[in-house]
């Protein structure tokens, strides 16, 4: 079959202008995550999905005269994308300089800059859009190929946003989307004559070479650790990797020292130590050097070694290496250390090798680069003693941190790092402490919780725990301590100042000899997480504290919504904010873009004549899927965040594999007959369900495999839900093109629009809920618009 | 040939914006005061603060003056605010609140750790203590200097350098301000302060709700008190 007029030239525009906005999706990911925080990848979700509505509502108010000039708005459609692609970054920072996050409860005109720059960072969505959207309508009837191009585009671009950013600078990846869409602009160009875009092409190659080859420094918060640090006098970047796991900065600087929570009786001296980043947020300091004193020896860090000398131990995240040089030097013979974050032993070891590249060469340590799940899963050694990474920050800090998973704070991750230790091993972790007390309650309910699950009568047997200034270090045992033991904390904690705050035959004033709270909140909690009644605690209390599942490993999320009122009149209204910003924020945002998807998208489409019969069902149907397909893509990246240990290599894997695969379903549509849009789409309900059901047990039985293995098996639980996935879509479309060609754009508009709304609230949802509801939940969407596509026929199959 | 007949017109303009000018600008002077006032009232004697000293100079220091023009109107606000380079200038009650802790006063001598805006600095050195300055961002250091220099509070001495060394050649202090959070407690500072000497540092970033933590030094032993000025309902163990 000859495609008319055209040949395939549209379809490679197609697939490259997809892959150029898909990889500019992902690049913008770890942009916005080094200059703001991680917890804003759904706002640009949502950006990208509204550039996509507005354009679905530009195109319903225009639709004819743009149909009528296709030929020559399509390749000046694609320029500007490309133009917008490789100068959207400099132009957010040469006009608004960006925007913080972190002020905007405490300057109103940041909520408009927040505004300005959703607004510039659509811009090459909306262009790209236009142009995709373009093509869908004026060739509805080859919908199902196009849809195909599309698709398998977007899952291209997802490996080459990856791919790119383990390769280059994450500014370097938009003027490298611009190229790409400057490529499909003389696709489309080939063999025509228009000066206009000819010099629009060579704008906007000239932008996309300069912005290449001389990438622009990221707009950083002034308050992300990086920023501050940089500030410092004599501040230099001494090592900078790209990384799809995260880039990394390592800093140093003569102000620079490190020494978290040592004891007020140190008198050491405390020698300027380099800093290291990933994204810009600090993961800690390098080592000390060898021969040199290292002030965590006078910290609650060094409470295990004060009990025993253990002869194995693992330390899980184990980051700059600072826990792994600490237990060579007390004596741990064999430490295995584990870190997630590929290329960061290689950067540290290459611009430190004094103090952390002799960690490497070290025959007593063994260095694993896998997420430590994973690991937990796949290792059968024991070890006399686990080091977990710090809960909450300095000062506690907790609610920055409400949307970040962390996996090894779980239930599940407890009881599976309990099974690992020796008879006499014990388990480390230690706390910033907060106030109102939220991550020391929340960690003490798990780890007593942990002992419950072991079946330990007696968990006070096997519990230390010891309090500096700043932090609290609790050391569980799995046999219970010995009064020598319980002997050795005591001097630990006279000899530094400390003060004990869980031991065997502890009396109450012993508990703040050396440093004193403002009150006894948190040994009341301590003392009464001890309690088998310890659920009404967890109801009582203003903060959530119950232990966190995998389902829902969000630990830092402490706000409870029933408990708002209460904490607004404790608090007043503008310090809640600095409570639980983390949330905060990401709500903020949501809202933000939810009102510009109604200003943009829904609002203009009032303009619309009478959309006919059945807009109701157009508005079900398309709302539905739009809403369902985005709360079970953000499920599954959540989900696939655990299982693959790193938040792009999931977003990655799960957006390529869903439109790759939304495609084929896509393509099929095309060629298979008498397919009614609803069966299909409670095919995907179903789907949906049975995810929901399975998928977890799944993963879980499966999280010991190799990464191959494990990416095999996503792609073979992804593969069949995400090919049905990519059928309602064109069927309904074909068919609203048969009944009512009218609302073709409404309904693409109403799709956008959904999805944008949809990807806002997914994250905030999971927190609630969990990633198991949430597919629930997308099922019950589709289910929605199964209902409102009763009693239609099946749309005729395209010539 | 100029028209004479406005010039009475024009001489009586002339005068009248010469009487008013002053009266205008001090209007505008006393409204910030006023808003200092409230500030004082309603923020900060309202929350506990009682110190004589700390009130007094609260009230006198224009804390407008101390933030960015950008921010100027929100400076009587109850809340911190940025003023670059990642720092910000600590909310009105928490600046009385820690002035209040090491009893500042005549006769006092006085180490602060980060300058930063200078407001701190000028508040000690209203209170009539003799303070000391120290800010490790160069810019920071240099524009407080000059802001403290020309509202009148030249008496505190300031120095762009590292702040973990402290001041030894003024010390040893009766009481030392950690004004820019730290992890640590640098053992220098310890070292420089007085027998019975107060350290106050706060915990946190600065816009999150920040503990405040008191060092106090007592022989060889250091002892830490962490205090919150937001106080929240103890929570206890339903019997």
């Amino acid at each position: 079959m000859r495609l008319a007029g055209r040949g395939y030239r549209r379809h490679f525009a197609l697939a490259l202008v997809s892959a150029a906005l898909l990889s500019f999706q992902i690049a913008l990911l770890q942009i916005v995550a080094t200059s703001q925080w991680h917890h804003f990848a759904a706002f640009v979700i949502s950006i990208a999905l509204l550039g996509f509505g507005v354009a679905g509502t530009l195109l319903a108010l225009a639709r004819d005269w743009m149909v009528t000039r296709q030929d020559q708005l399509l390749p000046v459609l694609l320029c500007a994308c490309a133009v917008a692609l490789a100068g959207v970054l400099w132009l957010t920072r040469a006009l608004f300089g960006g925007f913080d996050s972190l002020l905007l409860f405490v300057d109103p005109r940041e909520l408009l800059r927040l505004v300005a720059v959703a607004w510039l960072l659509m811009l090459p969505f909306l262009c790209g859009a236009l142009a995709i959207g373009l093509i869908f309508t004026a060739g509805t009837e080859r919908i199902g190929s196009y849809y195909f191009a599309n698709m398998l585009g977007s899952g291209f671009g997802c490996l080459l946003g990856l791919a790119g950013l383990s390769l280059l600078l994450p500014q370097q990846l938009p003027p490298l989307c611009a190229l790409l869409t400057l490529a499909a602009t003389g696709i489309l160009l080939a063999g025509g004559h228009r000066c206009a875009t000819h010099a629009g092409m060579l704008l906007g190659l000239v932008l996309a070479a300069a912005a290449l080859l001389y990438p622009a420094q990221l707009p950083l918060s002034q308050y992300k650790d990086l920023s501050r640090i940089l500030d410092l006098p004599g501040a230099t970047i001494i090592a900078q990797h790209p990384a799809a796991a995260g880039q990394v900065h390592v800093v140093a600087a003569p102000g620079l020292r490190s020494a978290a929570g040592v004891s007020l009786n140190w008198s050491g001296p405390l020698p300027s130590t380099a800093a290291v980043f990933v994204n810009g947020d600090m993961v800690g300091s390098l080592p000390p050097e060898p021969g040199t004193d290292d002030p965590r020896d006078a910290s609650t860090y060094a409470l295990p070694y004060a009990l025993d000398v253990p002869h194995a131990v693992l330390v899980l995240n184990a980051g700059t290496g600072t826990a792994v040089a600490q237990a060579r030097a007390l004596g741990a013979a064999r430490v295995v250390a584990v870190e997630s974050h590929g290329p960061l032993a290689e950067v540290l070891a290459a611009s430190a090798p004094e103090s952390f590249g002799r960690l490497l060469a070290d025959p007593g340590v063994d260095w694993q680069t896998t997420a430590p799940r994973t690991w937990l899963a796949r290792d059968r050694q024991s070890y006399d003693l686990v080091i977990l990474p710090d809960v909450g920050g300095f000062g506690g800090n907790a609610g920055l941190f409400a949307l970040h998973e962390q996996p090894l704070l779980t239930r599940e991750a407890l009881y599976q790092i309990w099974q690992k230790l020796t008879p006499q091993g014990m388990l480390a972790i230690t706390a910033w402490v907060d106030y109102p007390v939220r991550n020391p309650a929340r960690l003490m309910a798990s780890l007593v919780e942990m002992l419950a699950a072991a079946g330990v009568s007696d968990p006070a047997a096997h519990i230390a725990a010891v309090r500096s200034w700043g932090t609290i270090t609790f050391c569980i045992k799995r046999a219970p301590l010995t009064a020598d033991e319980v002997e050795r904390v005591r001097a630990f904690t006279a000899r530094w100042a400390f003060d004990p705050a869980l031991l065997p035959g502890l009396q109450t004033e012993e508990r703040q000899t050396h440093n004193r709270l403002q009150d006894d909140t948190l040994f009341t909690l301590l003392d009464a997480l001890f309690d088998e009644r310890r659920t009404t605690f967890y109801n009582d209390y203003p903060f959530r504290i119950r232990p966190v599942s995998d389902d829902r490993p969000f630990f830092s999320q402490f706000l409870r919504w029933d408990r708002l009122g209460a904490m607004i009149t404790l608090y007043g209204q503008r310090t809640l904010p600095f409570l639980e910003s983390g949330l905060l924020v990401a709500g903020l945002a949501a809202l933000v873009l939810v009102f510009l998807a109604a200003l943009l998208i829904l609002l203009p489409l009032t303009r619309l004549p009478s959309t006919g019969r059945h807009g109701w069902r157009t508005l079900l149907y398309f709302g539905g899927l739009g809403i369902g397909y985005m709360w079970t893509e953000l499920a599954l990246i959540h989900r696939f965040v655990f299982y693959l240990g790193q938040p792009v290599y999931a977003a990655a894997l799960v957006m390529g594999v869903m439109l790759t695969c939304s495609a084929i379903g896509s393509a099929l549509t095309g060629r298979l007959i008498n397919l009614r849009p609803g069966r299909w789409t409670a095919v995907v309900a179903a789907a949906l369900l049975l995810h929901a059901l399975l998928l977890a047990p799944l993963l879980q039985a499966t999280l010991s495999l190799p990464l191959p293995g494990r990416v095999t098996l996503a792609l073979v639980a992804l593969l069949p839900g995400a090919v049905v996935m990519g059928m309602p879509f064109p069927l309904g479309l074909r068919l609203l093109n048969c009944e009512q060609p009218a609302q073709v754009p409404w309904a693409w508009g109403i799709n956008g629009c959904c999805s944008v709304v949809g990807a806002a609230m997914a994250t905030l949802l999971a927190v609630e809920v969990g990633y198991s509801l949430l597919l629930v939940l997308a099922a019950g969407a589709y289910l929605v618009a199964v209902l409102s596509s009763v009693g239609r026929a099946a749309p005729a199959r395209p010539q | 040939m100029p028209n004479l007949s406005v010039l009475p017109h024009r001489v009586f303009a002339l005068l009248l914006w010469i009487v008013l000018m002053p009266v205008c600008s001090s209007r505008a002077e006393s409204d910030r005061a006023t808003e200092r006032m409230v500030m004082v009232t309603e923020q900060i004697v309202a929350r506990g603060v009682k110190d004589p000293a700390t009130l007094a100079a609260m009230r006198a220091v224009p804390r407008h003056r101390f933030v960015p023009r950008s921010q100027a109107a929100s400076a009587y606000d109850d809340r911190p605010l940025p003023i670059g380079h990642g720092q910000t200038i600590s909310q009105p009650f928490i600046v009385a609140y820690m002035t209040e802790i090491i009893r500042p006063g005549p006769g006092r001598k006085i180490l602060e750790i980060g300058t930063g805006s200078g407001y701190q600095a000028a508040i000690l050195a209203a209170t009539g203590a003799e303070v000391y300055s120290i800010e490790i961002i160069p810019e920071l250091a240099s524009a407080a200097a000059v802001l403290l220099r020309e509202l009148g509070y030249g008496s505190v001495q300031t120095k762009a350098a590292d702040g973990y060394y402290g001041w030894a050649e003024q010390a040893p202090f009766d009481a030392i301000i950690v004004t820019a959070a730290s992890e640590f407690v640098p053992p220098p500072l310890i070292e420089q302060l007085k027998e019975a000497g107060l350290m106050v540092i706060p915990v946190g970033s600065p816009f999150f709700v920040q503990t405040l933590m008191l060092v106090q030094k007592q022989g060889n032993a250091m002892t830490s008190a962490n205090l919150m000025p937001v106080r929240f309902v103890p929570f206890r163990r339903a019997e």
